[in-house]
């Protein structure tokens, strides 16, 4: 019935190494056309989009593989799905030649708001049930496998039964759907909840690992916050290192959504990727310097910042 | 409600329902009080029925902090999330009401329209209409921070108009994003000026001229187009002094794309009649006649500058073909 034997990454490639397509950096990717393994862009931003953003990604789908990542497909709420989106999401899927298409293990509202946040669910038997029907449905409307990714979270609920990893591991049996491991995601939570990252990362069946994702956070002292605007910090390096160890490799791409430095910056910081999967590092090029941080303040931080396309006017 | 039976059910031993979660959660989190107004909201509490000092049978404290203080942090990511993707989509907006007062529109705006679609593209698709609704002036607003704009002590018409430019300039930032986003005609062909030209007067008269789809018309009761390009260009040439906000005067602009930017266009009133004509479809002799009733214009001097607008029309990209 399940996939026992199933292949590495489901069958999927490994891409190699990635960045998150962000529209700042439209003009240098387009007229420089670097040397980038692949790009995943955030799927909303292009899904409705008949003006710049879908022409940009039509050029890039010629060139470079994509990947679709969703922030709006709120698998884990009590809502009805919304089929609508789903049929947008399946044509850009389509159009540019999507190698997949994830989104993330939460909720982002009910009653029909959406709060634009990836908000936590608690683990139980009941959630798992609605989540993995949820799942099996949506990747028969997109016929092809949903991955699905950790998000940092923030709070526990104190009526889950069992541990995320372990829901995470039997949500992808159970529903048959492939996982994106944000490894800074790991490492974040697992501060804010008192838990053990490298405890999360040995309990996910390798097999179902389609993808990596990697990111800066801010250190707030008594928590962490997902923030997407740094460097990768040495600890999730050591993460991603076991990780790709326990894997085989998996496409990795790294997140940068807010003070997003000019591109050379951002690729370099996935390229450091290769020191962690035992190749060798080319020598970094003059990468500049980040802009000094913004005062460390709680009421500073928003959590994996969304990121969207500004208007061009003339 | 009958005496003597509970309000709201308790919450059950194994915990409380999915759905149950998650509207308590929804409620908690967005309520403008931040979460203890939240915690005590009729509607958190409809939900689950939760008294103070019982927020941790549901949500797990951590090491350092309470489960306050950590559903706090999605409280406070709510709304400042929200509130940069508006200021972003309202920049000049922002910048003329300055940081604070921005926030305390765009913060009373989330609650009256909270975002219901996957998209923040349309986050501040009813940010214009909820300023005409709630004609900021007239209570709640600190007019020392807009004080430039017009003096609200002053006995003067103008002085009761100054939303008017708060709404103007939304509805021209949010008619360019949709511009920006929306159909275009980038890679069909255009109606060339040239064409135009070679057309005999009647065929040009009975001519009907499909617009590109991006073209849209806006008129303005400020003159928040040439605000709008005067604070750009000041941020452009680093200048950092404010510029100064405008007094009332009409003004008719158009906007459309090319090449995937949006091009704004000051109209005369002869130029606006003609193509609001256009945009409904009307033939070129009926759009004269729209453009005539519209304005002060002698005959002759009219027809020239129908003739120069159309020229200018055409080679702007305005029309997809002739029919």
């Amino acid at each position: 019935m399940l996939g026992l034997s199933r292949p590495p990454r489901l069958g999927l490639p490994n891409l190699g190494l990635g960045v998150g397509l962000r529209a700042v950096h439209f003009d240098p990717i387009l007229s420089q056309r670097p040397e980038v393994d692949w790009f995943e862009v955030i799927s909303e931003n292009f899904m409705d989009s008949q003006g710049r953003p879908r022409h940009v990604l039509r050029q890039l789908a010629e060139r470079y593989p994509l990947v679709l990542h969703g922030v709006s497909l709120s698998i884990g709420a009590t809502d009805p799905l919304n089929f609508d989106y789903l049929k947008k999401l399946k044509t850009l899927a389509g159009e540019v030649g999507a190698r997949w298409v994830s989104d993330h293990l939460c909720w982002t509202g009910v009653l029909g708001r959406n709060s634009h946040d990836l908000l936590p669910i608690p683990f139980t038997e009941e959630t798992l049930r609605h989540v993995v029907e949820r799942v099996r449905i949506v990747q028969d409307v997109l016929e092809r496998p949903l991955v699905l990714e950790n998000p940092s979270s923030y709070v526990t609920f104190a009526h889950s039964t069992m541990p995320e990893e372990e829901f995470v591991a039997r949500m992808a049996a159970e529903a048959d759907c492939g996982l994106l491991v944000d490894v800074n995601n790991v490492y974040v939570s697992s501060f804010n909840h008192d838990l053990d990252p490298e405890a999360f990362l040995r309990a996910l069946p390798p097999e179902r690992i389609v993808q990596f994702h990697l990111a800066g956070h801010s250190d707030y002292g008594t928590h962490l916050i997902d923030t997407h605007d740094d460097h990768v910090i040495d600890p999730v390096w050591k993460l991603y290192q076991l990780a790709h160890q326990r894997t085989g490799g998996a496409s990795t791409l790294l997140e940068w959504d807010a003070r997003i430095p000019p591109f050379p910056v951002l690729h370099a910081e996935v390229l450091k990727a290769k020191r962690y999967l035992g190749e060798t590092l080319p020598e970094p090029g003059p990468v500049g310097r980040l802009p000094a941080p913004p005062p460390v303040s709680h009421l500073s931080a928003v959590p994996h910042p969304l990121h969207h396309v500004l208007p061009e006017v003339a | 409600m009958r005496p003597g039976r509970p309000s709201h059910p308790p919450v059950p031993p194994e915990g409380p329902q999915l759905d149950v979660v998650q509207q308590w959660f929804q409620a908690v989190i967005i309520h403008p009080e931040g979460v203890p107004g939240g915690l005590g909201s009729e509607e958190a509490q409809r939900r689950l029925p939760i008294g103070p000092g019982e927020l941790a049978t549901v949500i797990a404290p951590s090491r350092n902090l309470t489960a306050e203080e950590r559903l706090g942090i999605y409280a406070h990511a709510y709304y400042a999330r929200l509130l940069e993707v508006l200021a972003d989509r309202f920049p000049v907006l922002a910048q003329a009401l300055g940081e604070e007062v921005f926030a305390g529109y765009a913060f009373e705006y989330l609650q009256r329209y909270p975002s219901r679609s996957y998209t923040l593209d349309r986050l501040g698709e009813d940010f214009p209409r909820f300023l005409a609704e709630t004609r900021p002036d007239r209570d709640a607003v600190d007019l020392a921070n807009v004080a430039d704009l017009a003096d609200p002590t002053a006995e003067t018409p103008e002085a009761a108009a100054w939303p008017d430019f708060l709404i103007d300039l939304a509805r021209l930032e949010w008619a360019i994003a949709r511009v920006f986003d929306g159909p275009g005609a980038e890679g069909q062909p255009l109606l060339a000026p040239e064409a135009l030209a070679a057309l005999g007067p009647e065929r040009f008269a009975a001519a009907r001229l499909p617009p590109v789809p991006c073209l849209r018309l806006l008129a303005f009761r400020y003159p928040v187009n040439a605000y709008y390009t005067a604070v750009r260009q000041a941020a452009l040439a680093g200048d950092t002094a404010e510029v100064p906000l405008p007094d009332p005067a009409p003004e008719l602009v158009a906007l459309s794309r090319t090449d995937f930017v949006v091009r704004r266009y000051s109209l005369t009133p002869t130029r606006y009649a003609l193509l609001a004509a256009i945009l409904d479809g009307a033939r070129v002799e009926e759009a004269l006649a729209a453009a005539a009733a519209a304005s002060d214009t002698p005959d002759e001097a009219l027809a020239a500058e129908v003739q120069e607008a159309f020229r200018f029309f055409a080679a702007q990209g305005f029309f997809l073909g002739m029919e």
